[in-house]
């Protein structure tokens, strides 16, 4: 587990990483409620939209790592580029897991209204792994980190507007709203949702599938070795 | 750029173009999440696909998704297009055609309901691209089969010549020590003998008092050294070659080329150069004046033949303006490999007339001891 | 003047910045027709289409992020790559140090005018007092490189200079009220009205649409008088960072 150790120390290495990773989730708690949109606070209506920004700022390392040509000494190492992408992830996704536990505890602990906070943790937890599996999809499309990034928060700012995490989806045209539903962004606003609706179980599974599903899929694309 | 001339390159974009098709379907043919999620779940093999490559059973899975996943709608016909495809694609075109005819004929008989009256075509249409594909991805393997071997072959060729070049520079050196030995054997056995016994009937000869005796003595000194004399005059007569060697072919080569105003300079001690190094400034001597004759339009050639303590340099330089179309026969690429071959190096250069340079180092009586001494 | 031989090289480093192409120019137009497809054809009480609020936030927004690419050039030029290159030239530093805002600027300009010729012939969304739209747009250009080079020179690691420059143009959207409606707290009120160049230049353009001249030109000044103030801001501060780092 020592690419899992290094992961986790190099992600809190630089301080933007560590005032993102920390101070910015808790900023979140105390953003203002909406009068009647969004169904949950603001903060947690944009919480998705965090966690997508913190996920390519996590795996750029490993877009680091194939640009210095650490990947290539791995390709050398007695260590699987499996077993390397693996504990990079898990790295990753204990941070993403510890930043939506602070956001969705926090507000239970400061009496912010979220009807069921452990449901809307498992919808993040979800939608985490889904962003991190997105943005390892991106990275593997690029050499360089600060154009995977500029580009990227364009591509965020789209995805954002069209699952309906900016904007309520009423306002949009039917076609949009069909649109709308090839989004990952949309399953979680739909998930959000569910969670002030108290709908069936079996329709929060649904979602959560569909974010599973997604992450899958961007798993299997972003996991490509590439050596430069 | 190599990428897009990759078979495999279409062949990914025509997956994801299917998937992009679902989506399409999906979303203008109000469809159910069930619908939703069976194209992701073909994404997911779609994905596969691209990172793997799936066994060819991996089509069942398909073919599953499509016909388990109720209730049907037009999206699990498109959706067949898929194994259509995979299946023509790993060379399984009659399970393939199969599945195109078994499921037309049951569109044909209304058993399954489609939305999508010209869903056949769609799916000849995918048929035929997989195999398409197939015979493609066939053809760029063979090729390359054939290229590799083909490499293969000039790079056997390409070792066998230079074996050849060093066989025939040591086959020289052999030939020339035999004749010296041949020369060697002629001088002992025949003139070495009678000069002897010469010398040893002129020293008799002094301490013989009877001039009788002496006059016998004197005729066989006589007939000895008039013998010796023959043969030498054969061995002589033998060794002298009757055709014309070193410098003096060079001489005869030019003045035997009437084409053009034709210049030979030369310097240097001659018989420094050995006989396999004649051959080669010989060789190129003739390729450079064959090329102006018959492809330069020069008006002046200037040949120059250097031979210094260390190196033989022959230079032919033309007048004749460069084409720019013009590159390097087959003539010079030969003797380049073989001056390589004795150490030595041929270079061309276009600029002001056509100039060929040839370099070859003389071996040093004893160089090669020296060095490693000095070593 | 030496230094106008450079504007043409200083144009063309610009336009050749793709990233900066695509992410002030192609993502906004991409925004707004996305806004127009979602808010087709809906009108407000008084007429306006709906579509004209997010328009002029959206063109001006982007206007706080110009700076970006005039700070990036002045930190190569004058302090890193070649800075010891442009001390050898015959020019006087200061006046290219000019021309490159100058150009950042009407690069910025440009993009903005572009976005709004987008919205007027393509998307047919009609702006008033277009002179008026150009003059806010400047001006905001301008704010905002004389900004990013107040960061520039007032920080030592330039990282840091650039996590300020996007939080003073994310920071001023969030105080604008573009996200979510800020608290009613007094700080909040005046950065969300007369302290954010943003929304003063959004009450510019929208009081000169409802003829309120004087209102308009009103905030119009405030913005002018903060620019002259942080440009004298500048001047300073950037004289010390470059007579420092010649030491």
């Amino acid at each position: 587990m020592t690419v899992f150790k290094f992961s986790l120390k190099r992600s809190f290495s630089n301080k933007t990483n560590l005032l993102l990773l920390t101070l910015f989730p808790i900023a979140f708690i105390f953003f203002p409620e909406g009068e009647y949109w969004p169904v949950l606070p603001y903060g947690y209506q944009y919480f998705g939209i965090v966690l997508l920004f913190i996920s390519i700022r996590l795996t750029t390392i490993i877009l680091v790592d194939r640009a210095k040509g650490v990947v290539k000494r791995l390709a050398v190492a007695p260590i699987s580029y499996g077993s390397y992408l693996c504990q990079n992830l898990l790295a990753f996704s204990v941070i993403l897991v510890m930043q939506c536990a602070i956001v969705v505890y926090g507000g239970v602990l400061l009496g912010v209204e979220l009807y069921q906070p452990h449901w809307l943790m498992l919808l993040y937890v979800s939608f985490s792994f889904t962003s991190l599996a997105i943005a390892l999809a991106w990275i593997s499309i690029f050499r360089s980190k600060e154009s995977a990034f500029l580009i990227y928060m364009s591509l965020v700012t789209l995805l954002a507007i069209l699952g309906g995490l900016l904007m309520p989806l009423q306002i949009f045209p039917e076609a949009l709203i069909r649109i709308a539903v090839l989004f990952p962004t949309y399953w979680l606003n739909q998930g959000m949702s569910w969670i002030a609706s108290e709908g069936s179980v079996g329709d929060f599974i649904l979602i959560n599938g569909v974010l599973w599903l997604y992450t899958i899929i961007f798993m299997i694309l972003g996991s490509t070795r590439k050596i430069h | 750029m190599k990428a897009i001339k990759e078979p495999t390159l279409y062949i990914h974009g025509w997956r994801f173009l299917q998937i992009g098709l679902l989506m399409h379907v999906w979303i203008v043919g109000d469809l159910g999440f069930r619908a939703f999620i069976l194209i992701l779940l073909l994404l997911i093999l779609t994905s596969l696909r691209w990172r793997f490559r799936l066994p060819v059973w991996s089509v069942l899975l398909d073919v599953l998704l499509c016909l388990l996943l109720f209730p049907y709608t037009d999206i699990h016909y498109v959706a067949l297009a898929i194994p259509m495809f995979e299946l023509a694609l790993r060379g399984k075109w009659m399970l393939s055609l199969l599945l195109v005819a078994g499921f037309s004929l049951l569109h044909a008989l209304h058993v399954i309901d489609s939305t999508i009256d010209l869903i056949f075509w769609y799916h000849l249409h995918a048929f035929l691209f997989g195999c398409f594909s197939w015979l493609t991805i066939k053809s760029q393997q063979s090729y390359k089969r054939e290229a590799d071997e083909q490499r293969k072959a000039r790079a056997e060729l390409e070792r066998i010549k230079m074996d050849l070049l060093e066989a025939n520079h040591s086959a020289i050196h052999h030939a020339e020590l035999m004749e010296r030995y041949r020369i060697s054997r002629q001088l002992h056995d025949h003139l070495g003998h009678d000069l002897t016994g010469a010398l040893l009937a002129t020293q008799a000869y002094e301490y013989v008092k009877d001039s009788e005796e002496g006059d016998k003595l004197l005729a066989e000194v006589r007939q000895r050294l008039e013998r010796s004399t023959v043969s030498l005059r054969e061995a002589v007569h033998n060794v002298t070659p009757t055709a014309m060697i070193g410098v003096e072919r060079l001489d005869y080569i030019i003045s035997s080329f009437q084409h053009k105003d034709i210049a030979f300079y030369k310097s240097g001690d001659m018989l420094l150069v050995s006989a396999y190094m004649w051959g080669l400034l010989e060789a190129c001597l003739k390729e450079a004046l064959t090329n102006v004759a018959r492809h330069s339009d020069a008006t002046k050639v200037k040949v120059d033949l250097q031979v210094t303590e260390s190196i033989v340099r022959l230079s032919i330089h033309d007048n004749g303006s460069v084409t720019a179309g013009s590159h390097e026969g087959s003539g010079l690429r030969g003797l380049k490999l073989r001056a390589r071959s004795i150490g030595g190096s041929l270079s061309v250069n276009r600029q002001d007339g056509f100039l060929v340079v040839c370099v070859i180092p003389l071996e040093k009586v004893g160089g090669a001891d020296e060095a490693t001494n000095r070593r | 003047m030496r230094v106008l031989s450079t504007v043409k090289f200083t144009l063309l480093r610009m336009l050749r910045n793709f990233i900066v192409l695509l992410l002030l120019l192609i993502v906004p137009i991409v925004l707004i027709s996305l806004f127009s497809l979602i808010l087709s054809g809906a009108v407000t009480d008084t007429g306006e289409p709906y579509l004209k609020q997010p328009a002029v936030s959206l063109v001006l927004c982007f206007q706080l992020f110009g700076g970006s690419t005039v700070m990036y050039m002045i930190h190569s030029e004058l302090f890193t790559e070649h800075r010891a290159r442009m001390q050898m030239l015959p020019i006087s530093l200061t006046m290219y140090a000019f021309s490159i805002m100058l150009c950042g600027v009407v690069y910025s300009v440009m993009l903005g005018v572009i976005l709004m010729t987008f919205t007027q012939f393509v998307l047919g969304l009609i702006w008033e007092h277009w002179l008026w739209t150009i003059y806010l747009i400047t001006l905001m250009a301008i704010l905002s490189s004389v900004v990013y080079l107040v960061f520039m020179f007032a920080v030592k690691v330039y990282k840091t200079a650039e996590r300020l420059s996007e939080v003073y143009g994310i920071g001023f959207i969030l105080l604008a009220g573009l996200f979510f409606p800020m608290p009613d707290h007094a700080f909040f009120r005046f950065m969300g009205s007369y302290g954010n160049p943003l929304t003063l230049s959004t009450i510019a353009i929208h009081e000169m649409s409802m003829n309120n001249t004087s209102k308009a030109w009103f905030a119009a000044n405030i913005l002018l008088a903060a620019t002259i103030i942080l440009f004298l801001v500048m001047m300073v501060v950037g004289r010390r960072r470059f007579m420092r780092d010649r030491v």
